[in-house]
């Protein structure tokens, strides 16, 4: 899981600043002067390291956004609509009230593994968010569920089984509770 | 029951007459409930990303073809009218030569394809409104006629619906462009004329292109941003100032500090560089 | 960097000065521990523990926490550095008091409406949710919640423009921008206190005026006018204040680390062309940082989305280029006096390093997709916030306690409290990381099945929490009696 991955490479990280630190603070028990040439050396050497390992970066993670197209042209389409404190999901439009409440009751949306669906996401009263999660209960999407505005989220679902929904952006009282589930088959 | 039939107003004579009566009457028995069923514009909501039917018609040369061969090498861009209407499919036909001639890409990007869903109207009919449209030399425009049954998929994949109105003799419809790709219906543009805006929207989408959000129609008088399809881009609303006034508030508010400040005066005089 | 044996004298302030700033110290570290305490209770709420209680506390105690924590660390930050500006410029006192009359008025406000009116709407107050109550909260804690941020407002913005004038009337705003070092002249010197203070202060006059707009925005839909706000533009106008007002809140606690950790090393820390060139830029880039908050939203355009990453990667150059590797190289090898103040200083430069490290994560958009809204959030900004610029302010507070004071520090006692602060602080981050990691979304009252060991997770954080407590208790005991003893003195 990526975000697995990602959290070692933090812990790694902090774990050797806090190894430096720990070392600048030893180093204090016996007293030396400090040249200001090699550090300066030094600090140059950290600054042109860091900016090219940035650059690195930002060269390799800001074409994959969620932004642009991968899928060009999406099997489906899954309408989702978030209202304290329910979403409601369907394959038809959803724009009032009633559709959204129709919707919260309806049989879940079932899709054929494989599928690219492009999830339309917005909402009918607060800020909510459109969290997708796997099957294996880990966080695959998400997309901000905003009054006035469609958000359209693209995700190809290989994996079968029973993807939930859950709300990421704090709604009211109910935040924690406000879920919905599609089927992949 | 397709309620295309042209109501013949004749007289009955026999039970094959009485037999034309219930068909007769049955027809606009069925376009009632089209009308119930389509009485709204049709929703594009419904039918994006739907198969459009590949449907076979006749060209003005008479020549059948499938709209297949037409969206196999370019997207499509379809609208059905029919040759006899006083109303809005003449001012709809002009203004989508007018969207089309402003944003280009006609041929290269996409073709336009003109049906009727009068099955009156004949391949010379057709012709005739080609050239009154102003696109009669141009081979990107096609225009046809197919069977009622070939019109009714249509209609039933988009949502478009055509009844007969027995007073003004004339059929009521709605004005629609479906654009399709690769056989799907990627956009559906309903309403009485094409705006370039809207037109580029639509094409857009047929190329491919993706925009990962839009607006919805609303009562926000202050936007960060207005949506303008025209340039696929938000430009700057007056929200947009708001977001600008902030730090153009603090830089002045800095300044006007800085430059008021008074030096106190049994300090170490101020210091500048 | 110039590197010698020359510390800076060691000022103590006049009398007033010390003692209004006593006075934000002991409001400050009387809230802190309350505050504390309902994060623990946050967190033994997701814990599964008081599980009949009605989930509208939880968001309540948020709202409270989240404010109450952002607000006091930002008044100890703007006390701290106007006690140390006292050594070069002279800060109103006065306003001052303006500003801690409208702090308290504005705490009040805060407790009623989320205490008593159940006000559930978390600390960035998120559009529209303070007008969707679905019956929570009553019409009257929106307007007191609306009215607490108003009151905050005007106080903090006569507060930091204050600033701005002391110190215009010393150094002109070329000079205090440090701008002359960048032509290579350290004439006239501008300690980087005053550099830092000056970026912050327009940084914080930015972001006041972006909560003015939003406040109006609100009040006018509030009163029933008919008028709607863009919920994108209502967003971008509450996370630009927000980040800008947590993010001066750290880089005034760093300006702090830059006027007291000097004397503690025996070296100089003085501006440079470097350091000029780095806080400058600060100024230009925390207008945009901003952005990253937003990746999540489709509908900000695209140019502004990968705007929010280049800035966020590039701010994060000047912090760690020059004030952590500034600090690192001060303390390498120096005759370091080692006690409360100086270790809590370095400790918190060093939190500020390794959440820097968890935000510059997160603010890659491709990571963001999976990490927005996760537990990841509240442990990469608890962690330079309570490990950073937190134990930075404590540090500040034993300083006060020191000067003039009578009482020696025990060693024993520092090392068992820092150690307590440091194991249990970490501890308590680790669980949120792990959390975040495991896509447990934050801000749950509770934890439904898909998600369920996040409960498992907030139960270790209570250990840690507990142990952090602790230590912030026997800090607040030792550097109370301390400051005490050092106030009377000086009174």
């Amino acid at each position: 899981m990526p975000q697995e991955q990602v959290f070692y490479f933090f812990i790694v990280l902090a774990v050797v600043i806090a190894t430096v630190f720990v070392a600048v603070g030893w180093s204090t028990r016996q007293a030396r002067e400090v040249h200001s040439g090699p550090a300066y050396k030094l600090r140059k050497f950290f600054f042109v390291g860091l900016s090219v390992i940035f650059l690195g970066l930002l060269a390799v993670t800001l074409p994959r956004t969620p932004y642009s197209a991968e899928i060009s042209s999406p099997d489906r389409i899954v309408h989702v609509v978030g209202k304290q404190f329910a979403f409601a999901l369907s394959e038809s439009p959803i724009s009032t009230e009633k559709e959204w409440e129709e919707g919260t009751y309806a049989a879940p949306v079932e899709v054929p593994a494989g599928t690219s669906v492009e999830f339309r996401v917005t909402s009918l009263d607060v800020n909510h968010s459109f969290g997708l999660y796997s099957p294996g209960h880990h966080l695959i999407a998400q997309t901000q569920a905003m009054p006035g505005y469609v958000n359209r989220l693209r995700v190809r679902l290989e994996e079968p089984g029973r993807y939930t929904v859950l709300c990421l952006e704090m709604c009211g009282m109910d935040h924690h509770k406000m879920r919905a589930v599609m089927d992949v088959k | 029951m397709i309620s295309t039939m042209t109501p013949s107003g004749a007289g009955f004579r026999n039970l094959l007459q009485i037999g034309i009566l219930l068909l007769v009457l049955a027809s606009p028995l069925s376009a009632q409930q089209n009308i119930t069923a389509a009485s709204v514009l049709p929703d594009e909501g419904r039918y994006a990303n739907r198969p459009f039917p590949n449907i076979v018609a006749q060209s003005l040369q008479r020549q059948r073809f499938q709209l297949s061969e037409i969206w196999r090498e370019k997207p499509v861009l379809l609208t059905l009218v029919f040759t006899r209407c006083a109303g809005i499919c003449s001012p709809f036909l002009m203004s989508l030569k007018s969207a089309v001639d402003a944003l280009g890409g006609l041929g290269s990007e996409y073709r336009v394809v003109v049906l009727s869903f009068d099955p009156r109207d004949t391949p010379s009919d057709m012709a005739a409104l080609a050239k009154h449209i102003g696109v009669s030399s141009n081979g990107d425009w096609i225009f046809g006629t197919s069977t009622a049954a070939e019109i009714e998929r249509i209609a039933q994949s988009t949502g478009f619906w055509f009844r007969w109105d027995a007073e003004r003799i004339q059929f009521d419809h709605p004005a629609m462009l479906v654009g399709v790709r690769a056989g799907r219906i990627a956009r559906l543009l309903v309403g009485g004329e094409v705006l370039p805006v809207r037109l580029k929207e639509v094409v857009d989408e047929l190329r491919g292109e993706f925009v990962p959000a839009y607006p919805l129609p609303g009562r926000a008088l202050f936007r960060c941003f207005q949506y303008d399809p025209a340039v696929r881009r938000f430009k700057p609303d007056w929200g947009f100032l708001l977001l600008l006034l902030p730090g153009c508030t603090a830089l002045f508010g800095t300044f006007w500090v800085f430059h008021s400040a008074r030096k106190t005066p049994d300090d170490s005089p101020s210091l500048s560089p | 960097m110039e590197i010698s044996n020359n510390p800076r004298p060691n000022d103590v302030q006049p009398t007033a000065l010390r003692r209004m700033t006593f006075i934000w110290m002991f409001t400050m570290l009387t809230l802190f521990p309350v505050l504390l305490v309902l994060g623990f209770f946050m967190r033994a709420l997701q814990a599964n523990f008081m599980s009949k209680l009605q989930p509208e506390w939880f968001y309540a105690v948020l709202t409270l926490h989240g404010l109450g924590m952002v607000g006091i660390w930002y008044v100890g930050s703007m006390a701290g550095v106007s006690y140390l500006l006292g050594r070069y410029v002279r800060p109103s006192l006065a306003i001052s008091k303006v500003a801690f009359g409208a702090t308290l008025l504005g705490v009040v406000l805060l407790l009623a409406c989320t205490l008593i009116g159940r006000m559930g709407v978390g600390w960035y107050f998120l559009y529209p949710l303070p007008l969707h109550s679905k019956g929570v909260w009553p019409p009257w804690a929106t307007g007191a919640f609306l009215g607490s941020l108003a009151v905050f407002g005007v106080g903090w913005t006569l507060w930091s423009l204050d600033l701005l004038r002391a110190i215009a009337q010393r150094y002109s705003f070329s000079a205090a921008m440090a701008w002359h070092y960048l032509k290579g002249r350290s004439e006239p010197e501008v300690p980087p206190l005053v550099l830092i203070v000056t970026v912050s202060m327009v940084s914080a006059l930015a972001g006041f005026v972006a909560a003015v707009v939003v406040l109006v925005l609100y009040v006018a839909e509030w009163l029933g006018t008919g008028f709607t706000n863009d919920a994108l533009l209502m967003k971008n106008l509450t996370f630009f204040f927000g980040h800008v007002l947590v993010n001066i809140t750290m880089y005034l606690g760093v300006a702090m680390v830059y006027e007291l950790l000097p004397a503690y090393a025996q070296r100089p820390w003085k501006t440079n062309k470097v350091m000029a060139l780095a806080w400058n830029t600060v100024l230009f880039l925390v207008m945009f940082a901003y952005l990253h908050h937003l990746y999540m939203d489709f509908a900000q355009p695209h140019w502004l989305q990968y705007l929010g990453q280049i800035a966020s990667y590039m701010i994060s150059v000047p912090a760690a280029v020059v004030s952590i590797f500034g600090a690192l190289v001060l303390v390498y090898g120096s005759r370091m006096r080692w006690n409360m103040v100086s270790l809590l200083l370095c400790f918190g430069v060093m939190g500020w390093a390794i959440g820097g490290v968890a935000a510059v994560i997160d603010s890659t958009v491709a990571v963001n997709v999976r990490f927005h809204n996760t537990l990841w959030v509240p442990a990469h900004f608890h962690t330079y916030y309570l490990m950073g610029v937190v134990l930075m302010i404590l540090g500040f507070a034993s300083y006060l306690g020191e000067e003039r004071g009578q009482l020696a520090e025990r060693m024993g006692l520092t090392k068992l409290t820092v150690s307590l602060i440091v194991v249990g602080g970490y501890g308590f981050l680790l669980m949120f990381y792990y959390g975040g990691a495991h896509s447990v979304p934050r801000r749950y009252a509770s934890y439904p099945q898909e998600v369920a060991q996040g409960a498992a997770y907030a139960r270790l954080a209570l250990v840690f929490i507990s142990a952090l407590l602790l230590g912030v208790l026997l800090y607040l005991w030792d550097t109370g009696r301390r400051c005490w003893r050092s106030f009377s003195v000086s009174s």
